[in-house]
C-alpha cells in the first residue's frame, strides 16, 4: 500500500500507531531557499504579499523534493504588522523581513484591527492557504504557521531589550501585551484553520531558555499557548528553536499536538522524559538547518537522520527555518534519508 | 586605607551588579571614589568581576538573558560613576583601536567592558557601536590609521559578518598591516583560526592583554624596520 504524506503526517498527529511505512519528513516552518525563489519565480519580498507566489514557494520544497508538507508564510511579522510594527521589506534584495524602529512602547499603543481577515497580509496568507488546499487536500499537509504572542511581541513589537527587562522589573506591562493580543492570535489560527490548513505550527522561537528561565515560560509563554490551543480546534505543534530541556515537559503541558525541536534539544532526552510523562507525545525534530541541511555534506545528513529516527523521532525535521542559501540537492538529501531509511 | 574597605566596596559593586541593582551599584560606585579606591580597580575587581559571575550563572543556566540584562544596566550605572575618575595613563595614546559588535548583532555588554579597559590602559578607542556593517570598519580602519580591529558577536548566526571584514581587509590590502581580533559568546580559537583573525580573547581582560601584544608588536616591527634602514 502506498501512503500520501498526509496520511503519514495526519497518523502522527492523531496518535495512530507510529508511522505507517516510515516517518514524516516535514518542515513546520519556513521552508523558502533562494533556489525555490528562483525555480518558482517566487522571489522575496513579492511572496510576501502575492497569494500565488507564497503558494508556489511554500509548496517548493515539497515538488522539487517530496517534504512531506507544505508550508506557508515565511515570516515571522505578520502578525506584528497587524498590531503596528512598521515592517521593512527590503524591496529590491531578499532578506528576511525585520524592523528598523521599535514604535510600540506601551499597551496602549497598540492597534487593535476590528476585522482580522483584513489586516495586514492575513489575507494574503488565507488566500495561499486556499490555494494549497485546493491543489494538496488530502494528499499534503498544509502547515500554516504564526509567531505566538510571547515571541510576535518581544521579538518583532516592541525593543526586545526593554521588554526582556520588564519580565523582571515589570512583569505586569508583559501580561498587559499578552493579554491585549491574545484574542487575535487565536482569531488568526482559526482563520487559518478554516482556509485550509490542516496543521498550525505556533514558532515559539524567542522562548527557549537560551533566552528565558523555565520560570518565565511558565509565567508569560505556557498560559497563552495554552489558551490558543484550547480555543483552536486544528491539530497543532508548538515549535521551539534553541535549547528546551529545562521547559520540555512545559511544552508537552501547553496544549499542542506534538511539539519540535531544534539540535540544541536531544532527541535522546527529549524522548526519555516523554516516554516517563507523555508515552507515544509526538516530538518533531531535530536535524540542524545550517550546519547540516545547509552545510552538508550528505553523508552527515543521512548520518544525522538515522541517529534522530533510531532515538525515535516521530517526524524527521530541521525544527527551525531552512537557511536561504540551502542548496536543493541538500534538501533532497534530506527527504531522501528518510524514505531510505524506511525501506533499509 | 585598609584592605578590608577595598575589598568590602569590591563585594559591594559585584553583589549589586549580580542583583542587577543599579542604586546599589551607584552607591557604591561612589563610596569607592569617597574611599579613595582607584576606580579602574573598582572597575575590574567590582563591576567586571560582577558581571564575569553572571556570565557565568547564565553559562550554568542559573540566569537568562533578563538577568543578564538587568545585571549589565547595573554595571553601567557605576562605570558611569568611575569612568571619567580614571587618570589618563599617559599623556600619549599608546595605539588606536576600532571596535565594534559586527552586523546583525546588537549584543554590546562585552564589547563595552573592552572599551573601558582599552581606554583606562591608556588606548585610543574609536566605538562603532553595534550592528556594524562591514565597510565601516575597513573605511574607519583606513581614515583613522588604527593599528588594531576589535570585533565580537554573541551570536552564530553572525560570525560570518567577522568572516566578512577578513576578507575585505584582504581586498584592500590591508591584511597584517592593521591586526584584527575577534570575540564573544559564539567566538572561539577554532573559529579564528579559520577565518584568519591575528588573536581571539575569550573574555575582556583576555582581549585586552592579547591587544597590548599585538599593538607591541607593530611597533617593535616598525622599530626593527627604521633600524634596518638607517
Amino acid at each position: 500500500m502506498v501512503f500520501s504524506s498526509y496520511d503519514r503526517v495526519m497518523a502522527v498527529l492523531n496518535g495512530k500507531p507510529r508511522y505507517f511505512d516510515r516517518p514524516p519528513c516535514v518542515n513546520t516552518t519556513s521552508v523558502a531557499t533562494l533556489d525555490f525563489m528562483e525555480a518558482f519565480d517566487a522571489y522575496w519580498p513579492s511572496a510576501h504579499h502575492d497569494s500565488l507566489k507564497m503558494a508556489k514557494l511554500g509548496s517548493a520544497s515539497h515538488r522539487l523534493c517530496s517534504l512531506d508538507n507544505v508550508s506557508v508564510p515565511f515570516c515571522m511579522t505578520v502578525e506584528a504588522e497587524i498590531f503596528g510594527s512598521v515592517i521593512d521589506f527590503h524591496e529590491g534584495s531578499v532578506r528576511w523581513p525585520s524592523i528598523n524602529k521599535f514604535q510600540i512602547t506601551e499597551p496602549s499603543d497598540l492597534t487593535i484591527p476590528v476585522d482580522v481577515s483584513e489586516a495586514g497580509r492575513v489575507p494574503v496568507v488565507i488566500e495561499a492557504i486556499r490555494k494549497l488546499k485546493e491543489e494538496f487536500d488530502g494528499v499534503v499537509p498544509v502547515n500554516a504557521y504564526m509567531a505566538p504572542p510571547f515571541t510576535s511581541i518581544s521579538s518583532y513589537l516592541v525593543d526586545s531589550i526593554s521588554f526582556l527587562k520588564w519580565l523582571r522589573r515589570s512583569p505586569e506591562t508583559v501580561h498587559e501585551f499578552l493579554r491585549a493580543t491574545i484574542d487575535i492570535y487565536v482569531e488568526i489560527a482559526n482563520l487559518y484553520a478554516e482556509a485550509g490548513a490542516d496543521v498550525i505550527t505556533l514558532h515559539e522561537m524567542g522562548a527557549s531558555t537560551d533566552i528565558i528561565s523555565p520560570t518565565h515560560f511558565d509565567e508569560f509563554v505556557k498560559p497563552y499557548i495554552r489558551e490558543i490551543t484550547r480555543r483552536v480546534k486544528t491539530p497543532m505543534v508548538l515549535n521551539i528553536c534553541g535549547s528546551t530541556m529545562p521547559i520540555l515537559e512545559s511544552m508537552m503541558d501547553c496544549g499542542a499536538t506534538a511539539i519540535a525541536v531544534d539540535e540544541r534539544t536531544s532527541i535522546k532526552g527529549a524522548k526519555s522524559l516523554i516516554d516517563s510523562k507523555k508515552p507515544g507525545y509526538p516530538i518533531i525534530g531535530n536535524i540542524p538547518a545550517y550546519d547540516l541541511i545547509h552545510a552538508g555534506p550528505v553523508e552527515r545528513i543521512v548520518e544525522a537522520v538515522n541517529g534522530a529516527i533510531e532515538m525515535g523521532v516521530d517526524m524527521v525535521a530541521p525544527g527551525c527555518d531552512f537557511w536561504l542559501e540551502t542548496p536543493t540537492e541538500n534538501i533532497g538529501a534530506f527527504v531522501d534519508a528518510v524514505v531510505n531509511h524506511g525501506e533499509s | 586605607m585598609g584592605e578590608s574597605t577595598r575589598d568590602n566596596v569590591f563585594r559591594k559593586l559585584i553583589e549589586s551588579v549580580d542583583l542587577g541593582d543599579e542604586d546599589l551599584a551607584a552607591e557604591w560606585a561612589n563610596k569607592a571614589l569617597e574611599e579613595g579606591v582607584p576606580p579602574y580597580d573598582a572597575i575590574i575587581l567590582g563591576l567586571a568581576e560582577g558581571m564575569k559571575l553572571v556570565g557565568d550563572k547564565y553559562e550554568r543556566k542559573e540566569y537568562f538573558l533578563p538577568d543578564m540584562l538587568i545585571s549589565a544596566d547595573a554595571m553601567y550605572a557605576g562605570l558611569n560613576i568611575l569612568t571619567p575618575h580614571i587618570p589618563k595613563d599617559s599623556n600619549k595614546s599608546k595605539g588606536k583601536i576600532i571596535l565594534g559588535v559586527v552586523e546583525g548583532d546588537v549584543h554590546d555588554i562585552g564589547k563595552n567592558i573592552v572599551k573601558v579597559m582599552l581606554t583606562a590602559s591608556g588606548y585610543e578607542v574609536i566605538d562603532l557601536g553595534r550592528d556594524v556593517p562591514t565597510p565601516e570598519f575597513i573605511e574607519k580602519a583606513k581614515s583613522e590609521g588604527a593599528q588594531v580591529i576589535a570585533m565580537s558577536t554573541l551570536m552564530t548566526p553572525t560570525l560570518m559578518s567577522m568572516q566578512d571584514v577578513e576578507e575585505g581587509l584582504d581586498k584592500e590590502g590591508m591584511k597584517g598591516k592593521v591586526q584584527t581580533i575577534i570575540g564573544g559568546g559564539s567566538v572561539s580559537e577554532e573559529w579564528r583560526e579559520r577565518i584568519g583573525s591575528d588573536a581571539y580573547g575569550k573574555d575582556a581582560t583576555e582581549a585586552v592583554s592579547k591587544i597590548k601584544t599585538l599593538i607591541d608588536n607593530i611597533i617593535a616591527a616598525a622599530e626593527s624596520m627604521k633600524e634596518g634602514s638607517s
